[in-house]
């Protein structure tokens, strides 16, 4: 699931032209990150347990028995190492905190085909071994002894021979309840950036909605934008280009015919939180720019480097606002002053802010 | 069984590949090289401290009367669990500016207070434990002592 979520993650960042991104449902990206997010997390206690429960592999001796046992002990290797990076790089990125040199959005989605490759190995591999496992009644037999894997008819043959435990421990069932409720405890007290109502017991969420100005979190100000001077200043102009190209003021634009709309902001890092908009429709600038509902509509922003533009293609056209206010306020420059954009089911980066520039084709 | 074998194993193979490949080729050779050491760094970690704390601990937990060994063992996993999460948040606390309402709670406080609750719940099933053990209604004592 976190694979998944984590590619369509991707696909909002770099669509197919052919194949837009829909405009509904609305709330369709802040599920799907959202999701990233939470089973992300929720992986960590249970890569933890798991390999708690492996360990004792390590240690088998001989250390390495054939060719084809070093290349297993070598995958198991890939599998540990990428599953322990990726889930602490992934977990580091929702705190906004980036310890090391290599770019993080491109880096964290090869090494999820590295990790997800090595899972699909690792399956692979043991499934004589999960079959078995799967099909004896071992609710509650003692989690360490279960059935010898040197009397198990189908071990794989990696496994070699276990010496019995030397002490008893909680039963298999016991170890369920315990993990479930360490996951269940984690996801509930992290959840609470995603799903608004849970943001009371976020205990140890990272992001608080209700804390950010307008009652919405910010991660790019106006100042490390570099656009305070140029959001602020008496001669900005709204520049639309096309088949009839315009040019609107500040007066101009704010007394054009708006709407409200009720969207997320959903970000990549799994927050998010709903809030009303209002603004002029997109879509009423490109028709008077010559364009229609099927045109491709780049927005610019007066941010000069960074993510400072992005497209819209297909249903989002119609359905995207260039928003002036938020939750009933005229937006701050942290915000996107004069205007920003503001689309359904799409990543947060991607509603730019700070416009100046659309371009109709 | 044989063809889901070679299908996973093929499938695994070539998204492992195609990872790997474009780490290769897309990372600068200095970043590539600082990943290589977190990976290995990562496993070091784990296998080398992390583990052996845990087994320790487990051998340790041997000297605790079977009875109520289980719920201490509960309680230590999922506070240890929970603790792993709440660390860096800890760290990083009210690192970031304001506007990005980021990292403002009291996370220290929040674990102090999380983990107490998985304390007093596990004292609470052992105490049920416990008090059932002495029902008179004769049911039999100790049916997993000693597991």
């Amino acid at each position: 699931m976190c694979f998944v979520t984590g590619m369509l993650s991707h696909y909002q960042y770099q669509p197919w032209s052919w194949l837009p991104v829909p405009a509904s449902p609305v709330q369709a990206y802040r599920v799907t990150q959202g999701l990233h997010v939470a089973t992300g997390v929720a992986a960590i206690p249970l890569l933890l347990v798991k390999l708690w429960s492996v360990y004792p592999n390590l240690f088998r001796w001989p250390p390495i028995r054939s060719m084809k046992h070093a290349l297993e002990r070598l995958s198991i290797f890939v599998l540990v190492a990428s599953a322990l990076v990726q889930l602490t790089t992934g977990f580091l990125n929702t705190l906004n905190w980036y310890p090391w040199p290599w770019s993080f959005p491109s880096t964290h989605r090869y090494l999820g085909y590295v990790l997800i490759g090595s899972v699909l190995l690792h399956i692979a591999l043991k499934l004589p071994d999960i079959k078995y496992g799967l099909q004896a009644r071992l609710a509650d037999a003692d989690v360490l002894t279960e059935v010898p894997w040197n009397e198990n008819p189908l071990a794989h043959s990696n496994a070699g021979t276990v010496p019995p435990p030397v002490m008893s421990a909680m039963n298999r069932r016991g170890l369920f309840v315990a993990v479930g409720s360490g996951i269940g405890v984690i996801v509930l007290t992290t959840v609470g950036q995603t799903v608004t109502p849970l943001a009371r017991i976020g205990l140890l969420a990272t992001r608080e909605a209700s804390k950010g100005p307008q009652g919405v979190p910010v991660n790019k100000t106006a100042m490390s934008a570099q656009v305070l001077t140029l959001a602020t200043a008496e001669d900005w102009r709204l520049e639309v280009t096309g088949p009839t190209p315009f040019t609107l003021t500040l007066d101009e634009l704010e007394s054009m015919r708006s709407v409200s709309e009720h969207f997320p902001l959903s970000c990549v890092e799994g927050w998010s939180v709903g809030a009303e908009w209002r603004g002029i429709p997109v879509i009423d600038l490109v028709r008077r720019a010559g364009g229609d509902a099927s045109s491709r509509v780049e927005v610019f922003s007066l941010q000069p480097n960074g993510y400072n533009h992005s497209m819209l293609v297909g249903p989002q056209v119609g359905a995207a606002l260039l928003a002036t206010h938020l939750n009933g306020e005229r937006i701050n420059l942290d915000h996107g002053y004069p205007v920003r954009l503001i689309a359904p089911n799409r990543p947060g980066v991607l509603n730019t802010k700070w416009l100046r520039r659309i371009e109709v084709t | 069984m044989r063809e889901y074998r070679i299908a996973l194993g093929v499938a695994g193979g070539l998204l492992l590949t195609f990872g790997v490949f474009r780490l290769v080729t897309e990372l600068d050779a200095s970043d590539l090289l600082v990943l290589l050491v977190w990976l290995i760094a990562a496993v070091a970690l784990h296998d080398g401290l992390i583990a052996p704390i845990t087994v320790g601990t487990g051998i340790a937990l041997a000297a605790v009367p079977a009875r109520g060994r289980r719920y201490l063992q509960g309680a230590l996993l999922v506070g240890a669990l929970i603790t792993v999460i709440a660390i860096p948040l800890i760290g990083r606390q009210g690192t970031q500016p304001e506007s990005k309402a980021i990292l403002l709670r009291d996370y220290t406080a929040n674990l102090a207070l999380l983990l107490g609750m998985t304390a007093a719940l596990a004292l609470a099933l052992y105490v049920l434990r416990v008090l059932r053990e002495h029902e008179p209604a004769g049911a039999p004592p100790g049916q997993d002592e000693g597991d």
